[in-house]
Order: C-alpha cells, then structure tokens, then sequence
C-alpha cells in the first residue's frame, strides 16, 4: 500500500467495511442494481393509476384499499408518483455517470497517456479548475441561469461531474503508461492509438467501472437535493425531492406525503451503494 | 513552505477568477433583468431600458466583466431582484448564522469521523453496530434526515426544537446566537441558542462524517500494514504509541483531503436543511432566491460561498504540507 | 557452554495466502549462540523472512499463523508470551534491520525522533549515529528518511537495531543480545553492502551482540557468519561452521546452491572466444554512441531547480556479434544510457546510430511488469509480428517457434503472464525480444531479481540465443561476475562517465582504475581453502 499523500482529486473509491465481500451476497446485490434499473425502465407500465391525476381520496395513509403507499394532498396516488419518481432518480444519475465516465474518461485517458505539456498544461489545468470549484453550488448556478427543467438540471449536473472521473482516469493511465510493458510495446513499434486501446484502456476500464458505480449513490443525492429546490422537473410531474418540499407542510400530521419520497431516495443511494461495493468486491483491481 | 504557500494562494486567486467569468457568463445567460431590481416590476419598458444604460449592461462583454470584478473586489454584488436590497447587504445579514451551522456541524463530522475511523482501526469491541448506524444514516438524502429528526425530536419527543435560531434578540456583535449568548453572558439563551443548533448541524453533518470517516479508517488499515509501523513495533513500543507516533500522521492526508471536498459539499446541504428548519441563514436566502430566478441574488451567494470554499481549501493544504513534509518537496 | 540467545525447538509454522493454508516452516531447530553471527541461507520461497519475523514475534495475524513447537527468546517463548512480555523482550532484547530502508522508517517523522524511541537520549542517539559511521550525526538528527541515501538510511536501522536497553548490573549500557537482519544489503550497491556487513562484525566485536544474518547470497553470508544454516523449502537442510559449509557441504541442495554461483573466476563461454579481437578495418559498428549527455531538471522544495547529470558524456563503439557489459552501481547512469539507446529516452545531446534494420530490443528488469496483464503470451507476441502482415496461421507458428527457442512449450501461447513463474516471464521477455533479430539486444539487469539457479539458466540462454542468431548484445549489469561472463568487453560506468573500458578477462584480473578495484574488493566471493 502506497503511502504517498493523495491529493483531493486522487482519492478512490472505499468500500464498506472492506472489500471482504462472500460472492454470493456480491452477485445478489448486483442483481438488486439490476433489478432497480428494470423497475426504473418499466416504472409507467408497472404505476397502477397516472400520477398526476387525482384518483381517490385525500391524504389516504399507506396500506389503504387500492393505494398501497396511500395518496397524497390533492388525491393522486403515491405509489404511482414514486415508480415515476425513481424512474427520473435513477436513470437521470446512470445518464449524469454514464456521461461524466464518456467525458471525463476519455479526456483523463488521453491526458495520462499523452503526458507533457498536453497533460499538465493544458487538461489537467482545466480538470484542476473545475474540480477546484464548489461543484454543487456550480450545478445550482447554473441551473438557475438556464432556467430550471430536468434537461437543464442533467446538464448542469453533468458539466460539474466529469473532472472527477477525469482526474481518477488520469492517475491510472498515468500509473499504467509508466510501467514497463508500455515501453515494451513502443519498442515493438505498436502504434500511439494502439497502446492506448489494447494496452492501457483495459487496465483502466476497472477502476472507472468501480468509481462509476460507487458514484451513482451520490449522483442521486445530489438530483434528489436539486429537485428539493426546485430545480429538475418541475410540478405537476413527480420527482422525489420535489415531492417532499412541496409536502413540508403535512410532515406532522400526514407524514407519508413527504416521507416516502424521501425513502425512496434513501432507498435508491443505499442499493446504490452496495451495489457498488459488490462491483467493487467482484473486479480484481490490479495493485 | 513559504514558496509552497505562494504557489497555492495564487491558483487560490486564479481559481476565484475563473469563478467569477463563470458567475458573470451565467449571468449574461439568464433570463432575469436585473434591471428590474433597481426600478421595480411595475416600471416602464422605457424606464427599464435607460436604467439598463445607467448600470452600462448595453456596453461590451469584456467592459462589463471589468466593472463586475472591480464591483466584486469593492464589495458590490448587485441588487437583489426578490428584496431589492443590495446582494452585499442580505449576505451579511444571513451569513453569520450560516457560519455558525456549518461550523458546528463540521466539527461534529469531524468528532464523528474520528471515532469511525479509529474504533474500526483499533478493533473496539462493539463499535461495528454505531458504525453501521452512521452509514445507512448516511445514505439517506439530508432532507429525509431533517424530516425523520424532526418527526422524532420534536413531533415524539419534544426535546428539541424544529425551527429558527430561538428568542433571543441578537444585539451582537458576531451575529452568531451561539457566542453572542456566551459574550452577554446570557446561560439561558445559550442553551436554548444550542438546543436550536444541535439538530440541524447534526443533519448536515451526518454525511460529511461517513465519508471522512470512510477515507480515514481505509487509510489507517492501511498504514497499520506498513513496512515502517513493522519496525516501531519492533522497538517494543505500545499500540497506542505506534497508532499515535507513527501511524496517524501518515494516514491523515488523505482524509484531510475528503475534508476538504466534504466542506464544499456541505455549502450545498446547508441549502436544503436551512431551508426545512426555517434557519435563517444564506441558504435559506438561496433556496428563496431560486424560485423567483433572482440571478444576483444567486451568484453572489454562490461567489461568496465559492470564495469561502476556495479559501478553505487552501488551509487543508497547509495542513496537508505541515503533517507530511514530502508534500512541499513536489 | 552458556545458554543460547535463542532457542528454536521443532518449529512449523503454515500460513493463509490468498485465502489458502500452507506450511512454510518445518520443524526447524536452530540454536543462536552468544556473540556468534549465524548466517541464515535461502532462496524466495524458502521462508526464511517468516523465520525472522518469528524470532521478533511479528507474524502478520492476517495471516493467521498456525504454529507448532517452541521460539525461545532469552528465556521467553515468544509463540506463547502474552503481549505485555513480547514487548518487554523486544524493547531490551531484539534489534531488527529490515530489508528496505525506505519503507522501513517513518517518512514523516525525524530520524532523531526515530531513534530516540529507542534510545531516550539525543546524546545517546548522536553516539550511536557516529558508531554506524554516519558522520555530522548532530545535523543527521534533524533530516527526514527520503533526505538520505540507502546506505545511511540502513545505518540508523543499524543505530536504532543496537540502541541501549537500560542499565546492565554492572553499570555498563545493556546491548541487545540478538539482532535479526533480513536481507539488510540487498537493496544496497556492493560497495554500500561491504561496508554495512563490516559494520555488523563491529557491532558484534564491539557490543557482543549475536547476529542473524538472513539472505540469499551464501557469499554475502560467508563473509562476515561464523555458522551458515541453509533453509529449502521450509527445512533446515544444513547447519555447520562457515567454512566446513562452504568448502563440504553435506546436502544436495547447498550443493546446488554453491554451484549456482558466478564467481569472478568460473570458466566463460568458449563459442565467443574469438570475438573479442575486434580487429581494424571492420565494418560499420552495430551500435555507435557519441558524446552522449542526458540532464534533468530536478525542482528542490525550497524551489531552487538543479541539473542532474545522469550521463556526461559518453563515447562507446560496439562491433556487430559482440557483447558489451556495462556495470555500476546506482545512480552510475547506465540505466539511463540503455533507455536511451533504445529509443525510450532522449539525449540532451550527443548520438547515438544502430546499424541493420531490425530496431533496439529491451528485456527489461521485471518481466511481469514488462508483458501486458491482460494480454496472452500468444497475442503479446504476436504483436511483434504485425509489420509484417502475416497470415494467422504462420503468426501461430513462428510464436510456437519463438516459444520453443526459450525452452518453452507451445501451450504457454495462451496462458496470461499472471499464470507463469518468474523464471518463466523472463523468458518470454527474451523471445518476444529476438523473435525477429534486433539490431541490438538490451539487457538491463534481467537477471538480479531471479534465484541464482535461475539466473544461471537465464543467462546461458541469452548466450545460446546469441551464438544462434549471432546478435549484438548490450548487458547493464551491477554484478561484476556477470559481467565478465555475458560480456566480451566491460566498460565501468561511474557518475555518468565510462571510467574503464577493456576486455573482460582483462579488467577483472588487472583492472586499471581504483574505482574498479575498489568494485572488485567489494564483490563477496567465497574464498576456498581459507579457514575464517
């Protein structure tokens, strides 16, 4: 284990308790992730009633005849608000990750492969930069300028989120393209191209896949705080963290109509989490 | 050091000035006017637009950043367009209860890390449940935590309270219901001042604390492995001396630098939880300025935040540096 | 006959390594006798490191140890002691010197504080500084680990190993009765390491102390143990005085051992015998470098730059079908001069011109990290081939070809360089190396991190290779014995300049500088027929 000092941007991903996982556990966990990003796809198909219409009575409490997670203020049912919701949670944070990995990746791959001026002048500057700033307050500047709307929120988000994977792409080609077997294949004559795909890119695919997953917890996170501000979708179209800001108000005497919202997120970041981890336990990450 | 401490202000500065373009580009961006803030919503296309000439936002981009960054370093952020009060005045007004919140609620993240870290490193018996406790707590967005916190503590409990900062007429002079209490000599106050303060920084802090402590336990396994803490031991010395002498200080950094990161994050949680606790402080002014696309109002509160951040950040590197002496060698 | 330091009585031990048990010691006895130094011999694998460890009662508890049998350290069996006893008899009986002198101490703390954890005394601490032979000690006491050089750092492991354990009953300062080294000198340059096993005798003559002296090399061993034990497999397969071990050894394996050896003084090659006459009017050279500087920038933190010079200036000719050693020790710039002639670095200035078409090609240090992880052996060395656009069928053959010129079978095309032994990356290094014949074959040390079994075999090879294809090779070594039988020529590289050039045999038997005499004196050769 090294122990140099790791700068901010350089920090990887930690697992729970350990990367200790028995593989069972690990694949069932991964089956979770699976099973979620499913629920998320069908979520209109699976919602029994449309979720913006009224369709019984007010404030209806969980476990009610016909509303399993009751109704909320205005009669529309929750249960059909919250597939809906983790549906825009779950698929905008595999969008934001999926996006920050494309961008940040490649441009962390080619820095680290490159080296010299173009590496540390000029996009490493640039990464430096971006992530010196409050990326959340960013996001939420500009958000706000554009206007609020789930697009625009994607699009702050994501414009705030690639730095880190690019700076963490970085590191490990930087640490790949110093090791001997790179040389080895420039002294076979193997092309620039070439050594970046067959001989550093598969070397980095674990570490990114592994940070990629443990991100989508905190992506989701960050959407849920977002739409709780108003930014994201706006109402009447369900989102989680909008649903219970718009709710405060009952949160003493009907509590579900904001609480479950908030469980689902929660929900959402733990099976996030774990997920992660078990990738995590799963890939061999070479040292 | 000091070439190091030279070296770091002056990305600082750097940094500050990117944030500003970046501020100023969204603000040409967005939809608002802010000429609306100093004339008012009922007035006159005519009056709009030759007030729009007196703040010369007809004149070039480049003159107008000018001006912007000269307003900034005088301290002029503009006019709000929701208070119509200048930006520099409402951030005063809220930002130093904001400071005592995130205070408070970094220093028990820290408190909290410590303790993670620590009992997972040092194998306390028991401790593995409170470390469990702490994680799926933290998984739970900081909105859903202020809701379940104020649902038990107050709804069942009644122990603490679920708004504001309490009654106390604030005379000054920090602004800070906390230490004010403490500087008139107020005990009362003070403890009410703190039962006010308690649940939401520990909201805030929750995830802050996990991360860290996460970063700084994974660390501390870590370094207990290494070739070096093989030989303090070898000398025969305790674990307590070998985890204190020998191991902390080389474990520190990277939690250091989650610190630091889990701050920034922190500017952005303090948005929503001042928000459900009615706190009033610069996010709540922000999540009030959001609805109404009160652009000034947002970025100034995002430069000035953004300032603090970069700032801090600097400080964590000072640490960094003083802890581990290679750093400054780079 | 006084009582032994420590006792070792019918000692197994077996381990969990990646996640499965295997023994690693076998009922071992071995006794350490008041002021002796016992030499501990073994190659990787034979758990000499783990016997070690035990003797300071360090096992890793990750590794879960099971253990059978009794580790006697002055009276205490560190296998049973409770924790409270284990450190009152390291704290005032054991010293330990590690193998790695950078991971071995502190980075961010003081050497001064170092020591002091053991010696509770600056004055103490500077003392024992200037006994190891670190000068301006005060001044020492002040720096950080990374502001040393290797050599120093193992001598305040050294300081640290022998600081006093309290008052004896006799007024005198209490020593350390045992002190384990486990391959203190394997990191360290030959001139660094003769010095450092000098400085164990003194200690020994000077503090009484007994030593265990752990390596791989049984003439590092023989140079300064009054007993050698050998240790293969786990089993301690011989135990005598040094010199009845080295001149009669009784087992098989120490019999392997010894012949495994290169000494200054075994016979070399005959097949090349004729091609060190290089003759006048030849043709062009297979490798021509003139004047050659490479310098680096390197930033101080007080952020002063300075330039290092890491060649200054060399002037070297190599015919085609000749092999040119170049030694010397760390930091002497002949890494830097291979990379740069194969193309891997720039010069700052100066040239340097291959003959032939066939381009530089390296075997590097470390094969595992030299094949890519991922990668099949087959498709590695199929890579080389692509230039020339051959059919997939005849790429199949001439990597079975390649494979077989190395002694390996076919089948290893398809394994992945995790699944081979070191001994057998190494070897696809070299195939993939000469498969198709280079205009120049680079060796940089391919050989110093292999058993010396191994070793040997290694380098016949590359010598066979070299008879068959008849290749130019450039050897960087910092083994002066393998430098005399895989060169024709050796050139003594010190500082960045070529400070010696000549024929092997020649600088080794009548060497002109003092430097190389002084290489030459260093090297540990086991000299038979002398009684120690």
């Amino acid at each position: 284990m090294s122990t140099t000092l790791v700068p901010r941007w350089r920090l990887k991903p930690v697992a729970i308790g350990g990367a200790h996982m028995a593989r069972p556990t690990a694949w069932a966990l991964v089956g979770l992730l699976v099973a979620v990003t499913l629920v998320a796809l069908f979520a209109r198909q699976l919602a029994p009633y449309n979720p913006i219409q009224p369709v019984g009575a007010l404030n209806l409490p969980p476990l009610s005849a016909g509303h399993l997670l009751g109704t909320d203020g205005i009669g529309r049912d929750l249960l059909s608000r919250t597939l809906i919701g983790i549906q825009v949670s779950w698929l905008s944070a595999l969008v934001v990750v999926a996006s920050g990995l494309l961008i940040g990746g490649t441009i962390g791959l080619v820095a680290g492969a490159t080296g010299g001026w173009v590496d540390s002048l000029l996009l490493m500057r640039i990464t430096d930069l971006f992530l010196a700033l409050p990326g959340a307050l960013v996001a939420i500047a500009i958000v706000a300028a554009l206007g609020p709307g789930l697009f625009n929120t994607l699009i702050g988000v994501a414009l705030v989120w690639w730095p880190y994977y690019a700076r963490i792409v970085r590191g490990e080609t930087k640490a790949l393209a110093a090791r001997p077997h790179v040389e080895a294949a420039k002294l076979a004559k193997v092309g620039r191209v070439r050594i970046l795909t067959r001989h550093l890119l598969p070397g980095v695919v674990p570490t990114a896949v592994i940070t990629a997953s443990l991100d989508i917890g905190n992506v989701v996170l960050l959407l849920a705080a977002l739409s709780f501000l108003g930014l994201g979708q706006q109402s009447p179209a369900p989102e989680l963290g909008a649903d219970t800001a718009r709710a405060l108000s009952q949160l003493l005497s009907q509590w579900w109509v904001p609480g479950i919202p908030g469980l689902a997120v929660l929900l959402l970041t733990l099976i996030a989490n774990l997920g992660g981890d078990a990738i995590r336990s799963l890939i061999p990450v070479r040292r | 050091m000091t070439s190091f401490l030279v070296r770091r202000l002056s990305t600082a500065v750097l940094i500050l000035l990117i944030l500003s373009f970046v501020i100023f580009l969204l603000q040409s961006v967005s939809p608002g006017d802010p000429a609306r803030a100093y004339v008012g919503a009922n007035a006159s296309n005519e009056m709009v637009a030759a007030e729009r000439q007196r703040l010369g936002l007809n004149d070039p981009m480049l003159q107008q950043f000018t001006r912007f960054l000269g307003g900034l370093v005088t301290g002029n952020l503009g006019r709000s367009l929701r208070t119509r009060q200048p930006v520099t005045a409402d951030i005063a007004t809220y930002l130093p209860a904001t400071a005592e919140l995130v205070v408070m609620a970094f220093l028990i993240a820290l408190a909290l890390a410590a303790l993670y870290a620590l009992s997972g490193a040092l194998r306390w018996p028991g401790a593995s449940v409170g470390r469990g406790v702490l994680l799926l707590l933290a998984t739970a967005p900081p909105f859903l935590l202020a809701l379940v916190g104020i649902i038990v503590f107050f709804g069942q409990l009644g122990w603490l309270p679920a708004r504001g900062v309490g009654d106390f007429q604030d005379p000054g002079p920090f602004g800070m219901q906390l230490v004010d209490t403490l500087v008139h000599g107020q005990a009362d106050a003070f403890a009410d001042a703190f039962k006010h303060l308690l649940l939401p920084a520990v909201v805030l802090s929750i995830a802050p604390a996990v991360a860290i402590g996460r970063v700084f336990r994974s660390s501390l396994h870590g370094v207990l492995g290494v070739d070096y803490v093989r030989t303090a031991r070898s000398k025969g010395l305790t674990e307590t001396q070998v985890v204190v002498h020998h191991v902390v200080r080389n474990a520190i950094g990277p939690a250091l630098s989650m610190a630091g990161l889990q701050l920034g994050f922190m500017f952005a949680g303090v948005v929503v939880v001042e928000q459900i606790f009615s706190w009033p402080g610069i996010g709540n002014y922000l999540a009030a300025s959001i609805p109404v696309a009160d652009f000034p109002a947002i970025a100034g509160v995002t430069l000035v935040l953004g300032a603090i951040y970069v700032l801090s950040n600097v400080v964590v590197d000072l640490l960094q540096a003083l802890a581990d002496p290679r750093v400054t060698a780079e | 006959m006084t009582e032994p330091v420590a006792e070792v009585r019918d000692f197994s031990l077996s381990l969990v390594r990646n996640g499965v048990r295997s023994p690693v010691l076998r009922h071992v006895d071995l006794d350490i006798r008041p002021g002796e130094i016992l030499g501990l011999v073994g190659e990787s694998g034979s758990g000499k490191s783990v016997l070690a460890l035990s003797l300071l009662g360090l096992l890793p508890p990750e590794s879960h140890p099971v253990t059978e049998g009794r580790v006697t350290v002055s009276g205490v069996d560190l296998l049973a002691a409770k924790i409270d006893e284990l450190r009152r008899v390291r704290r005032e009986v054991l010293g330990a010197i590690f193998q790695d002198p950078m991971t071995s101490l502190n980075p961010t703390m003081r050497i001064g504080r170092q020591i002091g954890e053991a010696t509770h005394d600056d004055a103490e601490s500077v003392r024992l500084l200037e006994t190891v032979g670190v000068r301006d000690a005060e001044l020492r006491l002040r720096v950080y680990p990374h502001e040393l050089s290797g050599g120093l750092r193992q001598r305040v492991m050294a300081a640290i190993a022998v600081a006093g354990r309290g008052e004896r009953s006799d007024g005198k300062e209490a020593r350390p009765g045992l002190i384990v080294a486990d391959e203190p000198t394997t990191a360290l340059d030959v001139t660094v390491q003769a010095q450092l096993l000098d400085l164990l005798r003194e200690l020994r003559d000077d503090f009484g102390c007994s030593v265990l002296l752990i390596t791989h090399d049984l003439g590092v061993a023989d140079q300064i143990a009054d007993r050698l034990a050998v240790l293969h497999h786990g089993e301690l397969v011989e135990i005598g005085k040094a010199a009845d071990v080295v001149r009669n050894p009784q087992h098989e394996y120490t019999r392997s051992l010894l012949a495994s050896r290169l000494t200054l003084t075994m016979p070399r090659d005959e097949r090349f015998a004729s091609t060190s006459q290089a003759g006048e009017g030849d043709p062009e050279p297979a490798v021509s470098i003139r004047e050659l500087r490479r310098s680096f920038g390197v930033r101080w933190g007080r952020g002063s730059k300075q330039d290092i010079v890491a060649v200054d200036g060399v002037d070297l000719e190599i015919a085609a079908g000749e092999a040119l050693a170049i030694v010397g020790e760390s930091g002497s710039g002949k890494s830097t001069l291979l990379r740069i002639v194969a193309g891997l670095d720039r010069p700052t200035s100066g040239s340097v011109t291959l003959a032939g078409d066939g381009g530089p090609q390296m075997v590097f240090q470390d094969a595992g990290s030299s094949l890519t992880p991922w990668l099949s052996i087959g498709e590695t060395l199929g890579e080389r081939l692509r230039p020339l656009k051959l059919s997939r069928s005849d790429v199949r053959d001439r990597v079975t070809e390649a494979l077989a010129a190395v002694d390996l079978p076919p089948e290893i095309a398809k394994a992945r360089p995790g699944e081979l032994s070191g001994g057998q990356r190494q070897r696809v290094g070299l195939a993939r190396a000469t498969m198709i014949p280079p205009s120049v074959l680079l060796c940089d040390e391919p050989t110093s991190a292999l058993d010396a079994s191994l070793a040997k075999n290694m380098l016949t090879l590359i010598r066979d290779l070299r008879a068959r294809i008849g290749m130019t090779v450039l050897f960087v070594t910092h083994d002066l014995a393998v430098a005399r039988l895989m060169g024709d020529r050796i050139a003594v590289m010190q500082n960045g300049r070529i400070v010696e050039l000549g024929p092997s045999e020649q600088v080794v038997s009548a060497p002109r500088e003092d430097y190389t005499r002084a290489l030459l004196a260093a090297v540990p050769e086991i000299v038979e027929g002398a009684a120690s």
